[in-house]
């Protein structure tokens, strides 16, 4: 331990460029977290989620109004208090709007045509700004974290879904992190009108008695061939919609995080090569006391997994303040933007610090076993 | 021996790790390259669009469609050329549901006049017209799923239901490197006769060459202004500001990979200026023997600043040779294949190897600073008293 002291500043160069790939490898996995955690919260196993079939997205989906109540009075579905089934249809659109900032730079930003219902469906959901929109006006509700991103997307302002169409922004939400949070929530008929989309939905939502009671609601929904409708739990659904962007994200850390490690790792071992140099004599004079190759082995490689420990400890804590930072993405399944966090979770943590230290290792051993090969008498002499 | 050659010899003192260095050095550069050619390969699509064509779209979503006969007031319009219409097909080969790959219908006959880059057979060209199932595959997609010119093959619609039967009838190459070689290009009329009635006769987006590039934002600015008093406004943008903007979609990305890039060449100058440092401590004895007999403190930074240089030289083009195949034959080949969607054209450009090997160069002279300047202000009684 000590002799890492002697030599600071290459000690320091050493344990900052493993602290550097420790930060972008738990960075990378943070935001894969991130991604798993905001559509995976979107989603539930107790739900039931029915799109037409053959669509593979809210958005590709169009379902006639009237198989609703059908859906809804499906076996499974759960009742509230009053018998009324729990679950609603709702229109999905992407519009594109302004970002806030920008010259006309435009994004696209997905519009939720909900009802009341969606509240009793998704009790997470609760408004942190302003108040629920008045069911049956041009009041609107949108999400935490695009408040303030694009134009007139914040609490009492206004921006059109059509011309001549604007509607208010009453109300922020919060869903517990998940991808509702990106998203505007508007009347369901005000959507319809705006975009001709009268008499559809995109989606059938319902809440199950229990998440086993799926099959019995699965097999209800899909029987009757002449409905054309295709149900799934709504966690596997937005599994679906995140894999694309998380394999990308994950591909593209895991690439850099190699490449990175390798450059560490040469890092580590001319710090241990010299190390080992330096005190050949020392090492010569440790193995003529009696020390033998082995504990000289472990001696250096200890020397090096702390170097590499410490340097992933920086690196990690760095990387954990990552989680302040909101990212910002295209879900390349509904081409519309959703902001990510990044997410640091114990194990990820853990796991890239150790990697660190694992790369400490595996670049101290070969200078570790030019060390124990010295030979006590050629040392001594030299 | 000259003063360049005795830093030549330095490098080569301590060669297991002048090696790591180089080697080091390398890595840090294929890492640099790759992220600057994933950029690059983004960048392509905004800045290899053709700079004479514009496209107009729904004014708010693109999930809604134009009503056909805006096609025809389009090509009305003063400074406009050709003019063409497509829809978004979205389906999906029922053999292989999880590869995505995009289908379109388009008018064959404006669509090649407006879309001049595509390549195809003239005779693929003449037997596509006439056949309405005709279908027009990118090579790199006919390649990856097996289809050959004459095959018949059947797509499950996610927008328009049911199972619609194609049969292929040519396969497209691109002389532009923005042009996706992934698409799936069918006949409009087929689409439109089969389309529920509510979807008949509209049409997605309209493309159209004009006239005049300098034109293009002000002719845009026309086509929208003609439609807005309309039912269905309409947003008309060129095909780069196009790119731009769904580039701008994936901005904090490209920002990450932007910095990343950057940090691998600060980690590369750690490991550099570690080395040299090291080289130079070592040898603080001969620099004192050698400032003693008369040489110069320019001439000590002279010959530790070369050392840096030359590992830095050595280790960027070592990097350049793994970079080249790497990326190219292998990771860019199976971007381009299963990728081709988002890396349409996914190479090495010369001027990221040109930039990578100077900012090489660049940072070892950085890294070999700090060591050089300590050696240069060496005091001779220090250096020589001081024990190895």
């Amino acid at each position: 331990m000590r002799s890492l002291a002697v030599r600071r500043t290459t000690t320091l160069a050493t344990a900052f460029g493993i602290a550097l790939v420790v930060f972008v490898l738990a960075s990378s996995l943070m935001l894969g977290a991130g991604i798993k955690k905001t559509m995976g919260s979107s989603g539930r196993p107790e739900h039931g989620f029915v799109l037409r079939k053959g669509s593979d997205a809210e958005l590709a989906s169009s379902i006639e109004n009237r198989l609703v109540s059908l859906v809804l009075a499906a076996p499974g579905v759960a009742r509230d208090s009053a018998g009324a089934p729990i679950g609603v249809g709702e229109v999905v659109l992407v519009i594109a709007a302004e970002k806030e900032g920008t010259e006309g730079q435009v994004s696209n930003v997905q519009v939720r045509g909900t009802t009341e219902a969606a509240f009793a469906l998704r009790p997470e959901v609760h408004i942190v700004a302003g108040r629920r929109a008045q069911p049956g006006t041009d009041e609107v509700m949108i999400g935490s974290r695009i408040r303030g991103r694009f134009k007139g997307v914040d609490l009492d302002r206004s921006f059109e879904l059509k011309k001549n169409r604007p509607v208010k922004v009453v109300g922020v939400f919060e869903s517990g992190g998940s991808s509702f949070e990106s998203e505007i929530w508007a009347d369901i008929d005000t959507v319809r009108t705006s975009f001709g989309r009268e008499g559809v939905v995109s989606s059938v939502t319902a809440r199950l008695d229990r998440a086993t009671n799926f099959e019995g609601f699965e097999s209800t929904v899909e029987t009757d061939k002449q409905l054309g409708l295709d149900a799934e739990r709504e966690n596997v659904y937005y599994d679906k919609q995140s894999e694309d962007t998380m394999k990308f994200v994950m591909g593209m850390g895991i690439v850099i995080s190699v490449l990175f490690s390798v450059g560490a790792m040469i890092g580590a071992m001319i710090t241990m090569y010299a190390a080992v140099s330096q005190r050949r004599r020392e090492v010569g004079t440790l193995r003529a006391l009696g020390f033998s190759r082995f504990a000289i082995l472990t001696s250096f490689l200890i020397e090096a997994f702390l170097l590499a420990l410490l340097g992933g400890a920086v690196g990690a804590a760095f990387a954990s303040a990552m989680a302040f930072v909101r990212f910002s993405m295209m879900n390349f399944a509904t081409w519309s933007e959703v902001v990510f966090s990044f997410t640091p979770t114990p194990k990820i943590l853990i796991m890239s610090v150790l990697a660190g230290g694992i790369m400490g290792v595996l670049g101290g051993f070969f200078p570790a076993l030019n060390a124990a090969r010295t030979s006590p008498i050629e040392a001594m002499r030299g | 021996m000259n003063i360049a050659e005795i830093a030549a010899r330095n490098v080569l003192r301590n060669k297991t790790r002048t090696l790591l260095t180089m080697f080091g050095v390398a890595i840090a550069i294929v890492a640099f390259i790759l992220l600057r050619t994933v950029l690059d390969a983004w960048m392509v699509a905004a800045e290899h669009a053709a700079k004479d064509r514009i496209a107009t779209r729904h004014k708010v979503t693109f999930v809604m469609q134009l009503p056909k006969r805006y096609v025809e007031e389009i090509r009305n319009t003063p400074g406009i050329k050709d003019v063409t219409w497509m829809n978004w097909f979205g389906a999906k080969d029922p053999k292989n549901e999880r590869e995505f790959f995009a289908t379109i219908a388009v008018d064959p006959k404006s669509f090649l006049q407006v879309y001049d880059e595509i390549v195809i057979p003239p005779d693929q060209i003449e037997s596509w017209l006439t056949n309405r199932r005709g279908a027009v595959v990118g090579d790199v997609l006919a390649k990856q799923r097996g289809w050959k010119v004459g095959d018949r093959i059947t797509l499950r619609g996610t927008i328009y239901p049911g199972d619609w039967d194609f049969q292929i009838s040519g396969i497209y190459s691109a002389k532009r490197k923005s042009m996706d070689r992934n698409t799936f290009w069918f006949h409009w009329d087929y689409l439109n006769e089969s389309a529920p009635l509510r979807a008949r006769d509209t049409v997605g987006w309209i493309a159209a060459r004009i006239d005049d590039p300098a034109r293009a934002a002000s002719l845009s600015q026309a086509i929208d202004k003609k439609f807005e008093e309309r039912d269905t406004q309409t947003l008309t943008m060129s095909e780069r500001a196009m790119n731009v903007s769904f580039l701008g979609m994936l901005s904090a990305i490209l920002r990450a990979l932007d910095i990343i890039s950057v940090v691998i060449l600060v980690i590369m100058t750690l490991i550099l200026g570690n080395t040299i440092a090291m080289g130079v401590r070592e040898r603080t004895h001969e620099y004192g023997t050698l400032r003693a007999i008369g040489f110069l403190p320019r001439h000590l930074v002279a010959f530790v600043l070369v050392e840096g240089m030359t590992i830095g030289i050595l280790g960027g083009g070592l990097g350049l040779l793994i970079a080249y195949p790497f990326v190219n034959h292998g990771l860019g080949r199976w971007l381009e294949e299963n990728m081709g969607g988002f890396f349409p054209y996914f190479r090495i450009e010369n001027t990221t190897a040109v930039a990578a090997m100077g900012l090489a160069i660049a940072f070892s002279l950085i890294a070999a600073a700090l060591p050089a300047y300590r050696a240069a202000n060496l005091k001779v009684t220090d250096a020589l008293r001081r024990v190895g």
